[in-house]
């Protein structure tokens, strides 16, 4: 019952996106259209599901204080393992694509390399130190929720291309407006307890 | 100066800005423009940042091993910003400047502008026009950091540096305003007054 | 040179981390007693400033031996209880000798107050009694982004809280970070009473805390959370409870005595030189509540 709470709260109260702003640069930049979004969405599901157990571990056996030699303290290197873990399994998500499928990996350019350093995996593994809990829920609910928050801003972006925005707030311009909305819209579910 | 590297310098700023054009460093400009202050020190240390980790991996460029690449990117970013927030920590003079900082550590680390250049600039170009190319994104990012503190500040809590501007004159801070999504709103205004001006950058 | 062939790459990153791991800890082991002489100076004024010995910025332009100087000249008392109220053991008070609890010794009592599969042992909890009569205890605990934690002083024993400063990790600039970087938030907790027989010591709550005619918060165990800042707002409000929780039965066991009060108290009558020790007139009917 607890994981299902964490996992629903995660994807709407919670949503890394809208609640917390996080992981916004791919966010923006590759929601043209609902397929590609749908594609980064995957990947930065899996990242969260695979990172999120693996910095616990290292963070509860071998980062905090004298879990590995007693008297040692090594919380100091915890950013850096943290992005250690998280570049290598972009690294290897980005050779899979490649792969498998270079047409995903061709439109999403610079941005799959890049959520190396998108701050909503970060951020969950820094929320999961600081709360010291280790939810499958949690980091399965978070993935879900950027990957909703992508889809549907691609999804409204596909319309918006018909629609008659002046020139100069096509685009770009506009989007940031419509994510701010969407922001506005997503803070009703906050006051939700589950 | 050539002209390519004063282009390298001035383009980020305006024409190629990180953050309107590039789309790149989001995340932190919502969450550190609440308050000038605090985007000025950000915007200080992403120019430090960005110029340095840019150079150093300039240099290191031919022996990165290519699959691996990101990681020794991320990992000699995050060396440096640890190493100077671990220094400044230890004096009795700078303790005050790093609890300011620190902060704004993992912000820092994980901001796309950095690693964006090093992947798109700093990896295939010289150090010197590298160094220059990280300062100067830095500078462009920052710039609009400050555009958005100001008006977040002066409307969200109508003071600007932390004095009073707007509240002697009986003004009632806007709420809506502090919270990130009218950051957001704010930058899709600035996109449009940008690209009013600059028609090349228009998308159809 | 091959820079991809497997053999290169396994070297090249084993190197660099090598080299930057090495580094990181040569810089953080040879630099770890400077810090810490910084975060305990730190540490002090900001106890000196819930127990209002002046403003923070007016005591962080002392430099580090003066704040030293100042604490060992102000501190009455200092030890450590368990949670049945007990006293444990003695701090060091003498100026070579000076004993607080960093935030990080507060985050590992933190867990021994909380419980669960984080607890060291029994939990053990400082105490500090000022010269002014003033009882400060630390409270700590988690906000939107990273751990939160802080100083309340209560007057002479009593539930009334005679000040308070809370320090932040990481909390939004602007929002979250108001906790320590707006003095009306904290001033706003000057002379509520906390709640010792409760479990919910002390409430922030949502732009709902009652006020009296002139709109000033009365006198409970309420005050307004920060607008904007809902999570930092709820991470305090349970830092405060879990810890001044933890402290219940020591302060319940304590009488209002003014035992450290040099001066005598009228209750009732507050003009002039008939001032409490504290202070603060306004708050002495409330005492005794």
């Amino acid at each position: 019952m607890e994981y299902l709470s964490l996992f629903t709260k995660s994807i709407f109260v919670d949503n890394m996106i809208f609640a917390y702003f996080l992981g916004m640069c791919s966010f923006l930049a590759v929601s043209k259209n609902v397929k590609t979004a749908a594609g980064l969405g995957v990947a930065v599901i899996f990242v969260l599901l695979v990172t999120l157990p693996v910095n616990y571990l290292l963070n509860t056996y071998v980062l905090a204080p004298d879990a590995l030699i007693k008297g040692v303290d090594l919380s100091f290197l915890s950013f850096i393992v943290f992005i250690a873990v998280i570049a290598a399994i972009v690294q290897i998500v980005e050779m899979v694509v490649e792969k498998f499928s270079p047409e995903l990996y061709s439109s999403l350019g610079i941005f799959l390399p890049l959520i190396a350093v998108n701050c909503a995996i970060l951020g969950g593994s820094l929320f999961m130190q600081q709360k010291d809990f280790l939810n499958i829920g949690y980091s399965l609910g978070s993935g879900l929720g950027w990957f909703l928050a992508i889809v549907s801003l691609a999804a409204i972006r596909e319309k918006m291309s018909y629609s008659n925005v002046p020139p100069a707030l096509k685009g770009l311009g506009i989007t940031f407006i419509t994510v701010g909305l969407m922001g506005i819209a997503f803070m009703t579910f906050m006051g939700i307890s589950l | 100066m050539d002209a390519k590297l004063k282009e390298t310098i001035l383009n980020p700023i305006f024409k190629g800005n990180p953050i309107t054009v590039l789309v790149l460093g989001i995340c932190s400009s919502l969450a550190v423009t609440v308050t000038l202050k605090g985007a000025l020190v950000m915007a200080l240390s992403v120019i430090v940042v960005c110029g340095i980790s840019s150079l150093i991996l300039s240099l290191l460029r031919n022996t990165i091993p290519g699959r691996v690449r990101i990681i020794v990117q991320l990992v000699v970013v995050a060396m440096m910003v640890i190493l100077v927030d671990q220094v400044l920590k230890s004096f009795e003079a700078t303790y005050a400047i790093d609890k300011q900082l620190s902060v704004y550590i993992g912000l820092i680390i994980t901001n796309c502008i950095v690693m964006g250049r090093i992947e798109a600039f700093a990896l295939g170009n010289k150090p010197w026009p590298s160094f220059l190319d990280g300062v100067a994104n830095g500078a462009g990012y920052g710039l609009i950091l400050l555009i958005v503190a100001f008006f977040r500040e002066l409307l969200g809590s109508g003071t600007l540096f932390g004095i009073d501007i707007l509240n002697r004159f009986g003004y009632v801070p806007n709420n809506l305003v502090i919270l990130p999504p009218f950051a957001l709103i704010l930058l899709g205004c600035i996109v449009w007054v940008q690209r009013s001006i600059q028609k090349d950058l228009q998308e159809k | 040179m091959n820079t991809n062939s497997n053999v290169y790459t396994i070297i090249y990153t084993t190197v660099i981390v090598v080299v930057v791991a090495a580094l990181l800890a040569f810089v953080s082991q040879s630099l770890k007693t400077k810090q810490d002489a910084n975060e305990k100076a730190e540490t002090i004024s900001q106890m000196l400033t819930s127990a209002q010995y002046g403003t923070k910025a007016e005591l962080d332009k002392l430099g580090n031996e003066a704040k030293l100087d100042k604490y060992a000249e102000e501190i009455a008392e200092a030890f450590v209880i368990n949670l049945e109220g007990e006293r444990v053991s003695d701090l060091g008070i003498a100026r070579d000798n000076i004993e607080v609890y960093s935030p990080k010794a507060l985050k590992r009592q933190n867990y021994n107050i909380k419980g669960g599969a984080n607890k060291t042992g029994e939990a053990q909890i400082p105490v500090f009694i000022f010269k002014n009569g003033r009882t400060v205890v630390p409270i700590y605990g988690a906000g939107l982004w990273g751990p939160i934690w802080g100083y309340i002083s209560f007057n002479g024993g009593s539930a009334t809280i005679g000040g308070a400063y809370f320090d932040h990790e990481s909390e939004t600039a602007g929002l979250g970070a108001k906790i320590k970087d707006d003095p009306s938030f904290q001033q706003e907790f000057v002379g509520e009473v906390a709640d010792f027989s409760s479990a919910n010591v002390f409430d922030i709550v949502k732009g709902g805390a009652p006020k009296d005619a002139e709109g000033k918060s009365v006198v409970d165990n309420k005050i307004d959370a920060i607008s904007g800042a809902t999570m930092t707002s709820q991470g305090l409000d349970a830092a405060i409870d879990t810890w001044l929780g933890a402290y219940a039965k020591y302060f319940q066991g304590v009488t209002p005595a003014k035992q450290h009060c040099g001066k005598h108290q009228h209750q009732g009558e507050c003009e002039g030189e008939h001032e409490g020790c504290d202070g603060n007139c306004e708050h002495h009917n409330h005492m005794e509540e």
